[in-house]
């Protein structure tokens, strides 16, 4: 008798774990979000967690990885100062805005600065196809565990940076993000973990808030003022990867 | 003659009612990944791609800047946006289409690049405190089952051809997207205003299959292009 309602107990929970996996959020989780400033988040009881993410990378680079770092010269070797892709490490944790437009079976990201962190697209139904070629953004699954979206994104070429310092990563890079909304959907949470087996000595992690705004995302177009954005790209990275390079 | 009445009144209420209706009516789901058709594709019903961007018909004042034109300095060719006017008609086009539950109808290209993203407000008037863009401000209305757009707000970017045509700051679109044989395709209509650049209003018509493949990263530049 005990054993079989146990057998019942353990039936009910598995069937109720597997139901809350399946589904995605009663709460609708569409909006325009910009990354927070912990100043904003204090008194909620909510902080980013690694903020100067580039002392936090640069502790983690192999040595190969970190001469690498050392040897780029700066904007030179950023894509993105010239409007060109830059990939999908750089822009969430730094400049961080976005829209997020559920559909049935993939959720789209577009980042503000669309030329350069583009557009990444969440697919909910499938898993990562065999014989990826390598792209900026990668090849993104998620699922779904209770009120968080878990994503999967592996299939990187190595051409974006994992940071502002210039630190490299191989096309092995793996990245997990666990999305949720919290503050009755007022914040987009994301806690993001990457390992790189080649690049770097463990995998480092994060944590970035988001803000809903009412405001709509406006046009943004990087080649609109090309040198403008140029300048402004290499007067914002020098003290960074003077920052970066100082890390022992 | 209260028959003729009555009978009139009924008529005029049934009008009424299927007016309403047809307002009312829920629009066509849209969402999906579209690809265009090739210019020699027939449809069921003869239908098929009509005019292109290179059809305009230019003001002598237009003509006249278009010949100054350095056709090297095309957008186009240099991975930057074209403007919605140029983008729907390009071959091997492929949209996104998402209604999203804020109001609003994305609009995303594979080639983001030159096509980058249209946002169409569904629930507000055109704004007044925008500047120049390169996409403009788009708003949208069903009527019926077509979903029409009307977009102003252009700045002077964008080209209305590969040839170098110009538009000014008065290029106004009007835009008609609507599913066709069974949602397996979308009729596009766009028209083109400009008094400045134009002598005459311009239509083109594209049409899309719905496409069950996903939009790849399509980066131009890194094609070389």
């Amino acid at each position: 008798m005990r054993k079989t309602c146990l057998a019942i107990l353990l039936l009910s929970l598995s069937a109720s774990v597997l139901a809350a996996s399946n589904d995605p959020p009663s709460k609708d989780w569409t909006g325009f979000y910009t990354l927070s400033r912990d100043k904003e988040l204090a008194p909620l009881g909510l902080k980013n967690v690694n903020m100067d993410l580039d002392k936090t990378i640069v502790a983690h680079l192999q040595p190969w990885a970190k001469a690498k770092m050392e040897a780029t010269s700066g904007s030179a070797d950023d894509t993105g100062a010239v409007c060109l892709p830059d990939g999908v490490f750089r822009n969430p944790p730094f400049a961080g805005r976005f829209l997020w437009l559920p559909t049935k079976d993939h959720i789209t990201m577009v980042f503000h600065e669309i030329n350069t962190a583009g557009v990444r697209r969440i697919y909910l139904n499938r898993e990562h196809p065999r014989n990826l070629r390598p792209t900026w953004n990668g090849d993104a699954i998620g699922k779904w565990e209770g009120d968080t979206l878990v994503v999967d994104t592996i299939g990187f070429n190595d051409k974006s940076w994992l940071m502002s310092a210039m630190e490299p990563h191989t096309e092995e890079t793996h990245m997990i993000e666990r999305m949720r909304i919290v503050k009755d959907g007022a914040y987009f949470e994301i806690v993001t973990v990457v390992e790189d087996r080649h690049a770097l000595t463990s995998a480092y992690t994060y944590t970035r808030y988001y803000k809903k705004q009412k405001d709509e995302i406006t046009e943004n177009i990087c080649g609109d003022a090309i040198d403008i954005w140029k300048d402004w790209r290499n007067q914002a990275l020098k003290p960074q990867l003077d920052r970066a390079r100082q890390v022992k | 003659m209260p028959t003729f009445r009555f009978s009139l009144a009924m008529l005029l209420a049934a009008v009424a009612a299927s007016s309403v209706a047809a307002q009312t009516k829920t629009p066509p789901d849209l969402t999906g990944v579209y690809e265009i058709v090739s210019d020699k594709t027939v449809l069921p019903g003869g239908l098929k791609n009509l005019g292109s961007p290179a059809g305009v018909p230019l003001a002598p004042a237009a003509k006249d800047q278009m010949k100054s034109v350095d056709v090297k300095t095309d957008p186009a060719r240099h991975c930057q946006p074209v403007g919605p006017f140029r983008m729907t008609a390009r071959q091997e086009n492929k949209i996104e289409l998402i209604p999203a539950t804020n109001g609003t109808i994305v609009m995303l290209f594979e080639d983001l690049s030159r096509g980058v993203m249209r946002t169409i407000y569904m629930a507000r008037g055109h704004r007044a405190d925008l500047g120049p863009l390169w996409m403009g401000d788009s708003i949208g209305k069903w009527e019926g089952d077509t979903l029409v757009i009307d977009t102003n707000s252009f700045g002077d970017q964008t080209w209305l051809n590969e040839e170098g045509a110009q538009h000014s700051d008065a290029f106004h679109l009007i835009e008609r997207i609507r599913p066709i044989l069974n949602g397996k395709y979308l009729e596009y209509k766009v028209t083109a205003e400009d008094p400045k650049a134009l002598t005459k209003p311009y239509t083109y018509t594209r049409y899309y299959e719905r496409s069950k493949t996903e939009i790849a990263q399509d980066n131009c530049r890194e094609d070389g292009e």
